[in-house]
């Protein structure tokens, strides 16, 4: 196998903790970074509930605090969970034994590949004053822009900014993108930078997705669209009432088998995304998508549904996803499922993180032994039955985890992992 | 599709479809057209009033039809994804070819999705409701609302709209790269086919960022030329005394195609698309490195990728934006690159007459490539009547340049530092 991909890194940050072990400790735990949002007012809120990050200081987080004036929230996390993982990885280390006509090369061949859902809605509150005193008089508006409009106000906004960031921080300077396709964007960051290792454009690359939806707005057209839970998010649960946002990030550190003799985590196995090509936003009710996604990722990674020791599930919360989720599983593994489970009960819906999120965490249950359970489950909707999921642990079946992913534009994503 | 089919050695990926909606026309013959004979699409904005802002022109798409977009979908699609959606219409009609149940797996839609999420309108609406002092007020927000707003301004809504009106169910990506975003999302287009993931793709571009909020954003950043006395002469490319770019809008798509599966129906092509490179400056956030570098290891991706040598260049469409430090930069990288060759070349920059499509720019100009390919000639780069010393390249100027062209580049530097370079190439004789 002289292509493989190997994973030397990674990166989490969320409601539940700063590094991939405590995490998993806390998800094994049964705890859940659910609460009632925090960082601005929301009583009065029907749906006030998320996974936040309680006292985040961006000051902590970021390397060059002069880059934070132009950084938001989301980019903050992000870069934090990619140095994080290059970090374990020591790229930089590596880099630093080299000449320095090595170490050009060294960033040519590193790649970076990031996924969030682009921040949007919140970007352009630095407008809200200027609109306000202008009172729908575009004249004046143009006018007293730059007096009211803080002047680097669209570089805070780029949907790329941790691309750059990061880019700058590390030096590297080879093949890259960033993908803001809602939820499936994590996957698509991890499924770039794969097509790219193995077509030999990078010898290493980081994949990391971001995300920070707990803005009022955001929350608002979540709650709008109808799937927003009360309180509780319970993946497959008879009495399930909706999904609830989470903010976070993770990431992956990537390279070639053989490249160097670094301590390995895990490998990456094979990855697929399709659309279902139906509706803007929902989902099909026979899990057709995702079951074909599953389909495409296991052919990619060379294995069958008999070779995956658990899945990781999207688990959204919300009747529709979880009911043709829970088909799609089904159609692709028949009634012999390995252990299920989701971890949105726990860190919320963190939108492009979810899945890069769930594969470092995959990753930690697959070095435990043991699949965390879901802790808000009561009792297994009949309409999601047979399914493996538990309030329990479980233990996996093998060392290779699949990892569900669905999004907006009818997109679904799967991923597949070996644990070292 | 990927894995069950093991894809031949390299499979070769064919333009068979071209649709633009720009300044310069509402569909590919006219921009074409429009572009030959020199015509600017550069004027005073008229969309909105733009009287107070420092500057006050720009390329507009002009007299846009919206029935061009399905009665159904027209609520969902904000002003750039309606060109998307004409646009993609266009190449898929102009292709002959489109997704079918049997073939609808097999079909990937890639774009390089605008940069402004949300609608002008839908923005001052939200600071009446929420924010009527100026100051965000989350009790304003609490009561339930309409979803279509939300949904409409979402950074997948025109990927979304797009996959449901062709019925497209294989790959679907929307990615951004802010200038780079619609080159990058061909070149993304053009290795899922080569890898036997997708048989065909719809990719391409889409933005439109001349509204109040994207113009003031460039205001702010000082990257705009401000000659607002003289509209169609404000974009000067390489010319000495150029002074910032001219914002535009609009959407360039795509059908690109496995050459095999293309063969099959006869279909006949504009070029092949052959090579796709991409560097990250990782130097500033607006600028890129005086050297070039960045954009010379994008292009020699490119032309590796495409197994051409840098004299084999023909045609450069350059992403030359009119800023004084890109222009400079992007010349020492195509000196880098193309060396002595470099003065075989025919170089010009489109922008000169449609202005700066941002994130739909690359697709645009890659289209305009592989008619300059199909049709053997060069357009001319407007308005450069004195090339800064800093910038000496083979410009056409004047009139397009009539000349075999048998392989073009055609470069797209972002915000952000990514920079993206395509090879085109004449399509094999079947």
């Amino acid at each position: 196998m002289a292509s493989r991909i190997v994973i030397t890194g990674t990166g989490i940050i969320c409601g539940l903790g700063r590094d991939a072990a405590t995490v998993g400790r806390a998800l094994r735990a049964g705890h859940s970074a659910i609460a009632p949002i925090r960082h601005w007012e929301a009583a009065g809120w029907p749906h006030r509930y998320a996974a936040e990050i309680a006292d985040l200081d961006p000051r902590a987080l970021v390397a060059d605090r002069k880059s934070l004036k132009l950084l938001r929230r989301s980019h903050v996390l992000g870069l934090y969970a990619a140095a994080q993982a290059v970090e374990q990885a020591g790229f930089l280390g590596q880099r630093a034994a080299l000449p320095a006509a090595a170490a050009a090369a060294f960033n040519d061949r590193s790649g970076i590949y990031v996924g969030s859902s682009g921040t949007t809605y919140q970007d352009q509150y630095d407008f809200l004053p200027l609109l306000a005193r202008s009172e729908g008089d575009l004249v004046r508006f143009g006018r007293d822009l730059t007096a009211a409009v803080p002047p680097m106000w669209l570089l805070q906004s780029l949907p790329n900014n941790v691309l750059c960031h990061f880019g700058i921080q590390t030096g590297f300077t080879g093949p890259h993108a960033c993908v803001v396709t809602h939820s499936t964007g994590g996957v698509l960051a991890v499924a770039e930078a794969a097509a790219a290792l193995r077509d030999g454009l990078a010898d290493r690359a980081v994949a990391v997705a971001h995300e920070a939806p707990l803005e009022p707005q955001t929350m608002r057209g979540y709650a709008d669209l109808g799937v927003l839970a009360r309180e509780t998010v319970r993946p497959f649960d008879q009495g399930r009432d909706g999904t609830l946002l989470g903010e976070g990030a993770a990431a992956l550190a990537l390279e070639m088998a053989g490249t160097r003799g670094g301590a390995e985590l895990g490998e990456l196995l094979g990855s697929a995304e399709v659309s279902e090509g139906g509706a803007l936003l929902g989902v099909r009710a026979d899990g057709d998508g995702l079951a074909r996604a599953m389909q495409l990722a296991l052919a990619d990674a060379g294995c069958g549904p008999a070779d995956i020791g658990m899945i990781v599930a999207h688990g959204n919360g919300t009747r529709a996803s979880d009911a043709s989720e829970a088909i799609a599983i089904r159609r692709v593994f028949g009634a012999a499922a390995p252990p299920v489970t989701s971890f949105k009960w726990a860190l919320g819906h963190t939108l492009a993180a979810a899945a890069v999120l769930d594969t470092v965490l995959a990753l930690d249950a697959l070095a435990a032994g043991e699949v965390p359970g879901i802790a808000t489950l009561r009792e297994t909707d009949r309409s999601c039955q047979p399914l493996p999921v538990s309030r329990r642990p479980q233990r996996p079946r093998g060392r290779i985890a699949l990892i569900l992913s669905r999004g907006f534009a009818g997109t679904n994503a799967a991923l597949v992992v070996r644990a070292a | 599709m990927s894995g069950d089919r093991s894809p031949p050695a390299r499979r070769r990926v064919l333009i068979t479809g071209i649709g633009l909606v720009t300044p310069l026309g509402l569909d590919a013959p006219a921009t074409w057209g429009a572009l030959l004979a020199g015509t600017s699409g550069i004027d005073v904005v008229r969309s909105f009033d733009a009287s107070g802002f420092p500057v006050r022109i720009g390329a507009e798409v002009k007299g846009f039809d919206d029935t061009r977009v399905e009665r159904g979908l027209r609520r969902y699609a904000t002003r750039q994804h309606r060109f998307a959606l004409a646009a993609a219409a266009e190449a898929l009609r102009d292709a002959g070819v489109a997704p079918t149940p049997e073939t609808a797996a097999h079909w990937a839609c890639i774009v390089g999705a605008g940069m402004m999420g949300v609608e002008f309108a839908d923005l001052a609406a939200f600071q009446r409701r929420a924010a009527p002092e100026g100051v965000l007020r989350p009790d304003r927000v609490a009561e339930p609302a309409s979803a279509v707003a939300f949904a409409r301004n979402q950074p997948t809504a025109g990927l979304a709209l797009l996959v449901r009106r062709f019925g497209i169910q294989g790959r679907a990506a929307a990615m951004h790269t802010a200038c780079a975003s619609g080159g990058q999302a061909l070149g993304a287009a053009m290795r899922l086919i080569r890898h036997g993931t997708a048989d065909c793709a719809l990719a391409g571009g889409f933005d439109a960022m001349l509204n109040p909020i994207g113009l003031a954003g460039f205001c702010l950043l000082g990257a705009l030329s401000a000659d607002n006395h003289d509209p169609p002469r404000a974009s000067r490319p390489f010319d000495r005394s150029r002074n910032g770019f001219v914002l535009g809008e609009g959407a360039g798509f795509l059908v690109l195609e496995a050459a095999d599966v293309a063969r099959r129906r006869g279909a006949r092509a504009y070029a092949e698309l052959a090579g796709d490179g991409n560097a990250l400056s990782s130097y500033r956030i607006t600028d890129s490195h005086p050297s070039g570098r960045g954009p010379i290891e994008a292009m020699r991706h490119a032309l590796a990728d495409a197994n051409e040598p840098p004299e084999a260049v023909d045609y450069l469409n350059a992403h030359g934006t009119s800023t004084p430090m890109n222009d400079r930069s992007e010349c020492a990288a195509v000196r880098a690159v193309l060396g002595a060759q470099a003065a075989r070349l025919a170089v010009s920059s489109t922008k000169s007459l449609m202005g700066h499509l941002i994130a739909a720019a690359g697709a645009v100009e890659a289209a305009i490539c592989a008619l300059a390919i199909r049709d053997g000639v060069a357009p001319a780069s407007a308005n450069l009547r004195q090339p800064d010393p800093d910038c000496h390249l083979p410009f056409v100027t004047g009139a397009p340049q009539r000349r075999p062209i048998r392989v073009a580049l055609s470069n797209a530097f972002g915000f952000g530092g990514s920079n993206n370079c395509l090879v085109l190439r004449a399509a094999p004789a079947a």
